[in-house]
């Protein structure tokens, strides 16, 4: 691969004032992820919290009823999305793949990508409201889906788009329906991407707080809580412990998965 | 294969299609009508009043649509600044496995829910923040410096730095797809390496420039979160201006504003669609 890509003129400096460029801007993305977990260790100031850490922030959160019921419903929620949005990211896949329309699939499939939280919250919640379907966890799942599914749909894209399909002819030809087909050949094929696609609804919707907060009614997920609790008291070591929660399971939840599928060992296509 | 089967398979396949158009592309569209309905009470009832789009154009809803607009064409254009020579470095001159990891540390804090990464930022950016203790540790200034946060300042950095990790995706996807031999014969046919930046490469990577446009543009636009966190009281947008006309229960009004929103984003896609081909760019992902 790299032999054909040409590097007419070089350039050492422009290198490397680009390599400079770009870690700058990713430690500009990341610097933020460091307040939330000094601020949970105490709200006094950073020197007073890295001096005197204390977890009570942490404990404080398992008597609480309304935080504890905030958490159950953000992981109802998440484990909803993951197991949903990649058998719909599949089926649009295949819709891409097998319809004549395969632009109109894609468009339509990317659109949730495009429209501001605000707005998709807003008339979702004009829907549910008109077809009186009551704020609840559902109603919540079904926008979180919706905000996940053109994300897990490219992730499934991709690693579809590297399956050869002339497999499956071969399978049809042996005497596979299509169905067997797709059960037999493919899927075991493009697994990592489906694992992928079940991953990234997860993190989506645990990191989601515009669209859940317009169709919330009172439920809570932790996301919204932060919201509400900030917009009415402010942030406290609370708020701060339970943003290092989220960042920690995100995290976690991104390394599971990138070790699970093999690192860096499967990668220079 | 029976046509029987045939349509389940098809009805099948069609149901992420119903999803999003029964969730999304309807709601839309009930939206648009609901701008156009009466505010009576605390309810609303249908009607094809311009009342709500007369309250946003006219007076001072006018100038927080002006200033919404005015901030996400800067955010477009500094995220931009930003995201391209990242995008044409790793897409032309790192290595594939380079790219990749660079690639994924940009997922990893734009996975990270941006209303906590704000948060931050209102930190980061306070009066006794870590920037005015740099500042004034390294003599630049004498005081903590006030328009640091609560300022168009400060809701500038929040809107680049939450939506310029979704621009750098589509730029490197559009320059990386570029033929590499076209940047060869441009080079043979004796351009030096900025000529055949500005005469091959950027233009050709357009479909990507427009594609990052639109995310960061419609991002910025209908946010809601950051002007509220990083803008101080006072301080509105369009997105958290819905949100607060929510508040009042003034739903026609909210759906006339969230309305114009979509309507930028229409405008936007559809500039794109005529021009480039989604072809050109998820190609490889289309496999065709």
């Amino acid at each position: 691969m790299k032999a054909t890509r040409p590097h007419p003129g070089g350039g050492a400096l422009l290198r490397c004032t680009l390599w400079v460029w770009t870690v700058c801007a990713l430690l500009l993305l990341y610097l933020p992820m460091l307040p939330p977990p000094v601020f949970s260790l105490g709200d006094k100031g950073v020197a007073d919290a890295l001096k005197n850490p204390s977890v009570a922030a942490y404990t404080a959160i398992w008597s609480q009823p309304v935080l504890l019921q905030a958490m159950r419903n953000s992981l109802i929620v998440a484990l909803v999305v993951g197991a949903v949005t990649p058998v719909l990211a599949v089926l649009a896949a295949m819709a891409v793949r097998e319809w004549r329309i395969p632009r109109t699939v894609l468009l339509i499939n990317l659109l949730p990508l495009f429209i501001p939280g605000v707005s998709m919250g807003l008339a979702t919640a004009f829907l549910f409201e008109r077809i009186g379907l009551p704020p609840s966890l559902l109603s919540i799942c079904l926008v979180n889906i919706l905000w996940a599914l053109p994300f897990a749909f490219l992730v499934v894209l991709t690693a579809m788009s590297q399956f050869d399909p002339v497999q499956l002819e071969a399978a049809w030809m042996l005497g596979a329906n299509r169905w067997r087909a797709f059960w037999e050949i493919e899927l075991p094929a493009i697994r990592p991407g489906i694992m992928g696609a079940a991953t990234f609804s997860m993190i989506l919707s645990f990191n989601e707080t515009a669209r859940t907060s317009l169709v919330q009614g009172a439920n809570n997920t932790v996301q919204t809580y932060i919201w509400s609790t900030y917009k009415q008291i402010g942030l406290s070591s609370t708020l701060y412990a339970l943003m290092t929660l989220l960042i920690l399971v995100t995290l976690v939840l991104v390394f599971g998965f990138w070790s699970a599928s093999g690192g860096l060992s499967r990668s220079d296509k | 294969m029976r046509p029987a089967s045939w349509t389940w398979r098809n009805a099948l396949l069609g149901i992420p299609l119903a999803f999003v158009t029964l969730l999304l592309v309807a709601p839309l569209a009930l939206t648009f009508v609901i701008s156009f309905w009466k505010r009576v009470g605390f309810g609303i009832r249908p009607d094809l009043s311009l009342a709500s789009y007369a309250s946003f154009l006219g007076g001072v809803r006018l100038a927080i649509l002006e200033r919404s607009l005015i901030v996400a064409a800067e955010v477009t254009l500094i995220g931009l600044l930003v995201a391209y020579p990242i995008a044409w470095f790793l897409a032309l001159k790192t290595s594939a496995r380079a790219a990749r990891i660079v690639l994924l540390l940009f997922t990893i804090p734009f996975l990270v829910n941006y209303v906590i990464r704000t948060f931050s930022w209102s930190y980061l950016l306070s009066r006794t923040g870590p920037v005015n203790s740099l500042f004034i540790a390294s003599g630049l200034t004498d005081a903590p410096l006030d328009w640091l946060l609560y300022s168009d300042f400060a809701v500038t950095v929040g809107l680049v730095m939450s939506y310029m990790p979704f621009m750098v995706f589509p730029l490197w996807l559009a320059i990386r797809g570029i033929d590499p031999r076209l940047i060869h014969a441009s080079w043979l046919l004796g351009a030096g390496p900025a000529r055949t930046f500005v005469r091959v490469v950027l233009p050709l990577s357009m479909p990507g420039v427009l594609a990052a446009c639109i995310f960061g543009f419609v991002g910025a636009f209908g946010d809601s979160a950051v002007p509220v966190i990083l803008g101080g009281t006072g301080y509105q947008l369009i997105g958290n201006e819905i949100t607060s006309t929510l508040d009042v229960l003034n739903y026609p009004l909210a759906a006339a504003m969230s309305s114009v929103v979509i309507a930028a984003m229409v405008v936007l896609v559809g500039v794109w669609a005529s021009l480039f081909d989604l072809r050109t760019f998820l190609g490889k992902a289309l496999g065709r």
